[in-house]
């Protein structure tokens, strides 16, 4: 398996592997956030398939249902349903990972009103709490079986422990390669680019499971012996909104930069913690899936996001962060400014960036900002 | 933030002007007007007096003992909490904390001065908060961020869950201040047993979380004596609530904002029931002789508000409505959930409501967090707008309840919440037959459009609808 | 003698400056045109023919601006934060913090003794707070920038303005023309506003002394001043040439000191 292959499978909604799955009358269920245990819906032969909003030429249907003040990122993805783009989708589940993020539950269904075939039989809304102690924890189990009940009754399925067990070790495993690719990134010298790690974790949201490894683990042995190309280029970790845009990655890199550590929602940060195996499965998921305070959906928390991101400063050794937010995203735009000044005052130069989702229409804008970053770390 | 501005703690000046306001119900015409002179921005503060006369020295008094409860905090030996509206001040004042809640302090200053509250504002900007956030937080935070206030504690918060930009903010003040924060989460459903449930968990781990700070107990006769004010005032938000619903309404279109003001400040306090007192005598006395509340006397439209009011400078949007003709039948913000409110007796759903029982520590504990889950946007905004018991289900009933005209829709372009499902909303409203008026205005900043679009808008929809 | 030059092709105007010596020797500002290699022509043959000069007695050039990367004269390129920061330095030796207002941005900086950028900070997304923003502001009123600046210091009641989208502040510009709000006052508290969204940027970054202001905008005296009192320090006035030429003489100063073997920035 090559990059190019990732690559290609990353810039479209739809890949082979995913209309082989649907020709076998198999179903899909949509998901909006990092949140969402993988390993239900793939226990009981669902493909668990992660929402973008890639490819919009227009945010027309987007625009008509959410207000003007809202995240690109749902208003895509909402474009796309209605334009019938994810006419594959058999379900959705909506997640309050944000406010913008979670109103997509009402703006979808409206908009399923009044396009046909735009919306899903199958909506469900997993409410995950925004903090992790003893009541909220079993508060999220609850949720977990609210799922496993609505899945059950819609798709006609039985969830089996011993299936879900099997499907917490596959996980568990894409996890393993995942960090493996996740080291090679921040080797000297690094083989990866960040796009092109990006599309690879991108590529896995979009396949079925078994598929993934394989071809992850493949690609994984190639790429192994590769020249090393990222000589003497910047080490640039990104923070911040979520990022799907292997565009946006490529024009930060450029000619002299290379990103070789994220916290992206898209990115591995969701692939570093095991599911204990040897405990129930559903508590244990819950534990895992809950217990990541890497977002700032979890309030409260930030201490905590500081510490992981100084870190991950060390061991990869990195020369800038890029902190970017997409507009009217609050949560990660005002972490990042508590960010800056704390790793500019430990000395880790940083750049603050705010975007929209979406086709890159202002590369002019985001380059004048990354030159000049990029002449400030040559100094 | 100009240098002029760093000279004044907010806190300071805002008990000043409120403090000082309240003497001026004793002078004569001549003097207020004098004096003025020296507010030239706040032309409608005679007209609070002369109008209402009582109603208006009482919040005056109210705001002023409320901003010094906050000054003398530390002299006194008791703990300051930033908090938020959204979460009922009534636990705090039984367990003797005193409230510095942000969206009051913002809105007291929006309205008495013209440039609003534009430094504090900024300044926020400055510390890394992001421009895009709501303005209700911002217009005092940025004080506070800046060390222009009283030392602050803790900070408690309970939106999580409900509003993310809130909670957002009081997240955002713990860790740039690194002051302990606790937040309370609500589920996005109100009524089931799951949910009951979390919500006395959470409240209980508060409280736990309060007495770490304080270093006492909650009293149990504090409690009980806090929730029985609660429960009179309550009442008395019922009846004024009852009365609106005449035509015309007998409640000047301002006292649906003192109202609620009043409860924000001192809820199951002594001084919150004085002013109540006051406002629901005024509108009885307009109700026993069948008058408009309207400062021009007569009715010519009704308006159901189904978030928030519009704040900026001279109270001017009140005094759009009373230019208008057009009747203020209350907001998100002050809507009761007791359970012999009329909303709740015509819902006829008891989950929906609360009720108060003092009888032992558990029920009085029970209750507080019963009531902390009905307050304004906790209640009705944190589940999909059109599930049962939330936006939509809420606002028709009133719409039918109040027989109003139309639905106006006012806020802030920092609110990611409503303005994800407003427009669904006013769909569903409109098709119901209440014209719908979406105000994309800032209701604390006037810098984002200005208050002659904001009126200009506002009256054009009155005018192309034929509502007045 | 060895002559250099800078070209910053931005997104409302375009500039050319020729260095000798340490000298300006030409200098010219056009309105940028839809293709940047247009307008980096344009202005290159201008400033060619003020002087006399051919284009080959240009030893080396820099490019800088929007359209940098599209011009096909110039040796290399920078950004126009680097450039504006070296031309600030030149222009004010003593300057340490720099606000430079361009068409599309709004940058606030600091600068070491070298002129090299410390730190920086831009505006968000939104163009309210840029010189686009002063533009489709003066084009509504009909009146050049630079009589912006000298009416708004008449004017008697500036009215404040909502500054968060250029949009509905220009709908409110035309609202108040018709209402027949005095012009100054109008064009103070367009100023005013655009001062407003300005300081946030130079107080969030800490400016230190001196501070100078480079771009267009730094010739509206009515910005200046209304961002003197809002950040409550004072702005130096560059006199040496022409504040928006800045970020040329950064560009034409680097294409000097490339020559000398030294590596840029």
């Amino acid at each position: 398996m090559k990059t190019t292959e990732f690559i290609e499978i990353a810039a479209d909604l739809d890949n082979p592997y995913l209309q082989k799955w649907k020709a076998e009358g198999k179903k899909v269920v949509g998901y909006t956030c990092s949140y969402l245990p993988d390993e239900i819906l793939h226990a009981v032969d669902l493909l668990p398939y992660r929402l973008r909003g890639i490819n919009t030429t227009s945010t027309m249907i987007g625009d008509t249902y959410f207000g003007p003040f809202i995240c690109s990122f749902p208003k895509c993805v909402l474009q796309l349903a209605g334009e019938g783009q994810y006419s594959f989708l058999d379900g959705a589940v909506i997640t309050p990972g944000c406010d913008s993020m979670r109103r997509l539950d009402e703006c979808w269904r409206k908009t399923g009103e009044d396009y046909p075939n735009s919306a899903p039989d199958f909506f469900h809304y997993f409410g995950v709490p925004h903090k992790i102690v003893d009541y909220s924890l079993d508060w999220f189990v609850d949720e977990i079986r609210d799922l496993i009940n609505a899945v059950e009754k819609h798709f006609k399925v039985k969830l089996e422990e011993d299936r879900l067990r099997a499907s917490i070790t596959l996980y568990n495993n894409s996890r393993k390669l995942t960090a493996k690719l996740d080291q090679l990134r921040i080797q000297e010298n690094t083989i990866l680019s960040g796009s092109d790690a990006l599309a690879v974790i991108l590529a896995g949201t979009a396949l079925p499971r078994e598929t993934y490894n394989m071809l992850l683990e493949d690609f994984l042995n190639d790429v192994e012996g590769s020249k090393k190309e990222s000589n003497g280029k910047k080490k640039i970790m990104l923070l911040g909104s979520v990022d799907d845009s292997i565009e946006l990655m490529q024009t930060i890199e450029g000619e002299r930069a290379v990103i070789v550590a994220d916290n992206l929602c898209f990115g591995p940060r969701q692939n570093v913690n095991f599911v204990d195996e040897s405990e129930d499965p559903i508590p244990a998921l819950a534990k895992r899936y809950l217990q990541q305070s890497d977002c700032p959906r979890m309030f409260g928390l930030y201490k905590e996001r500081l510490e992981t991101v100084k870190n991950r400063v060390t061991e990869a050794k990195i020369d800038g962060v890029i902190l970017q937010n997409i507009r009217f995203c609050d949560l990660h735009g005002s972490e990042n400014g508590l960010l800056e000044r704390d790793l500019e005052a430990a000395g880790i130069p940083c750049l603050k960036l705010e975007r929209e989702y979406g086709p890159m229409v202002e590369t002019g804008r985001i380059k004048m900002r990354l030159d000049a970053f990029m002449e400030r770390l040559d100094k | 933030m100009r240098k002029e501005i760093m000279e004044y703690d907010l806190d300071w000046t805002l008990w000043s002007m409120m403090s000082n306001a309240s003497k001026l119900s004793n002078s004569t015409d001549k003097e207020l007007a004098y004096l003025l002179k020296y507010m030239p921005t706040f032309s409608e503060l005679p007209a609070l007096f002369s109008a209402f006369g009582e109603a208006g020295t009482t919040f005056f008094e109210m705001a002023g003992t409320y901003l010094n409860n906050i000054l003398t905090a530390r002299e006194r030996g008791k703990k300051t909490a930033i908090t938020t509206f959204c979460l009922s001040p009534a636990i705090l004042y039984a367990m003797d904390v005193v409230p510095v809640t942000l969206e009051l302090l913002t809105v007291m200053a929006t309205v008495m001065w013209e440039r609003g509250t534009a430094d504090y504002l900024d300044f926020c900007i400055e510390a890394g908060f992001t421009e895009t956030s709501c303005s209700s937080q911002r217009g005092s935070l940025g004080a506070y961020l800046a060390g222009l206030g009283v030392d602050i504690d803790f900070i408690v918060n309970d939106s999580p869950g409900v509003c993310d930009t809130n909670a957002n903010a009081f997240a955002f003040t713990a860790a740039y201040l690194d002051k302990p924060f606790f937040q309370l989460n609500m589920p996005s459903d109100l009524t089931s047993k799951r949910a009951t449930d979390y919500h006395r968990k959470d409240f209980k781990a508060m409280i736990n979380f309060i007495e770490d700070q304080t270093g006492t107990k909650l009293d149990q006769d504090k409690l009980r004596e806090i929730l029985e004010e609660v429960k009179i005032q309550e009442e008395l938000i019922g009846e004024i609530e009852e009365l609106q619903m005449l035509t015309p309404n007998p409640s000047p279109v301002e006292f649906s904002f003192l109202v609620y003001s009043t409860r924000f400040l001192f809820s199951g306090s002594k001084e919150g029931t004085k002013g109540l007192r006051v406002l629901l005598e005024q509108i009885r006395e307009n109700a026993a002789k069948g008058i408009s509340g309207l400062s021009g006397g007569v009715e010519k439209s009704r308006a159901l508000f189904c978030y928030i009011d519009h704040y900026t400078t001279d109270m001017r949007f009140w005094k759009m409505l009373n230019k208008n003709g057009v009747t203020h039948l209350g907001n998100i913000l002050g809507r009761s959930w007791y359970e012999d409110s009329p909303l709740p007796q015509h819902q006829g759903n008891k989950d929906e409501s609360f009720s108060i029982d003092t009888s032992n520590m558990e029920a009085m504990i029970d209750t507080m967090g019963a009531i902390n889950a009905r307050m304004p946007m906790i209640k009705s905004i944190r589940g999909p707008y059109d599930n049962p018991h939330m936006w939509l289900d809420d606002n028709l009933a009133l719409a039918k309840m109040y027989n109003v005209d139309f639905i106006v829709y006012s806020g802030t372009p920092g609110c990611r919440n409503t303005w994800g499902m407003v427009k669904l909303f006013a769909r569903d409203t409109e098709k119901q037959g209440y014209p719908t008026h979406l105000m994309y205005s800032d209701a604390f900043d006037d810098r984002v459009e200005s208050w002659e679009t904001t009126q200009s808008r506002f009256e054009e929809f009155l005018q192309v609808r034929r509502l007045v | 003698m060895i002559i250099t030059g800078g070209c910053d092709v931005g997104s409302l105007t375009s500039k050319g400056v020729l260095i000798r010596d340490n000298r300006v020797i030409g200098s010219e500002i056009i309105k940028s045109k839809v293709k940047p290699q247009n307008s980096a022509d344009a202005v290159m043959s201008a400033v060619l023919e003020k002087c006399g000069l051919g284009r080959d007695d240009v030893h080396y050039w820099i490019g800088t601006g929007y359209g940098r990367d599209k011009i096909d004269f110039v040796g290399e390129t920078l950004s126009e934060i680097a450039c504006h920061g070296k031309g600030a330095k030149w222009l004010m030796p003593k300057a340490r913090t720099v606000i430079d207002i361009g068409g599309q941005d709004a940058k606030t900086f600091k600068i070491d003794e070298n002129g090299k950028v410390e730190r920086f900070i831009t505006n968000d997304k939104c163009a309210s707070g840029t010189g686009r923003f002063l533009e489709v502001m003066a084009r509504v009123l009909g009146l050049e920038m630079e009589e912006m600046g000298r009416l708004s210091a008449q004017a008697e009641f500036p009215i404040t303005f909502a500054a968060s989208c250029t949009v509905w502040a220009q709908a409110d510009a035309i609202k108040y023309l018709n209402s027949g709000y005095n012009i100054e006052d109008i064009a103070a508290g367009i100023n005013n506003a655009m001062a407003n969204r300005v300081a946030v940027l130079v107080s969030t970054i800490k400016a230190e002394k001196e501070i100078c202001m480079t771009g267009g905008v730094a010739k509206n005296a009515g910005v200046v001043n209304a961002l003197e009192k809002l950040i409550g320090q004072k702005i130096r006035r560059i006199r040496r040439q022409d504040p928006q030429l800045a970020g040329a003489i950064g560009a034409a100063l680097y294409a000097g000191e490339k020559l000398k073997q030294e590596k840029p920035i």
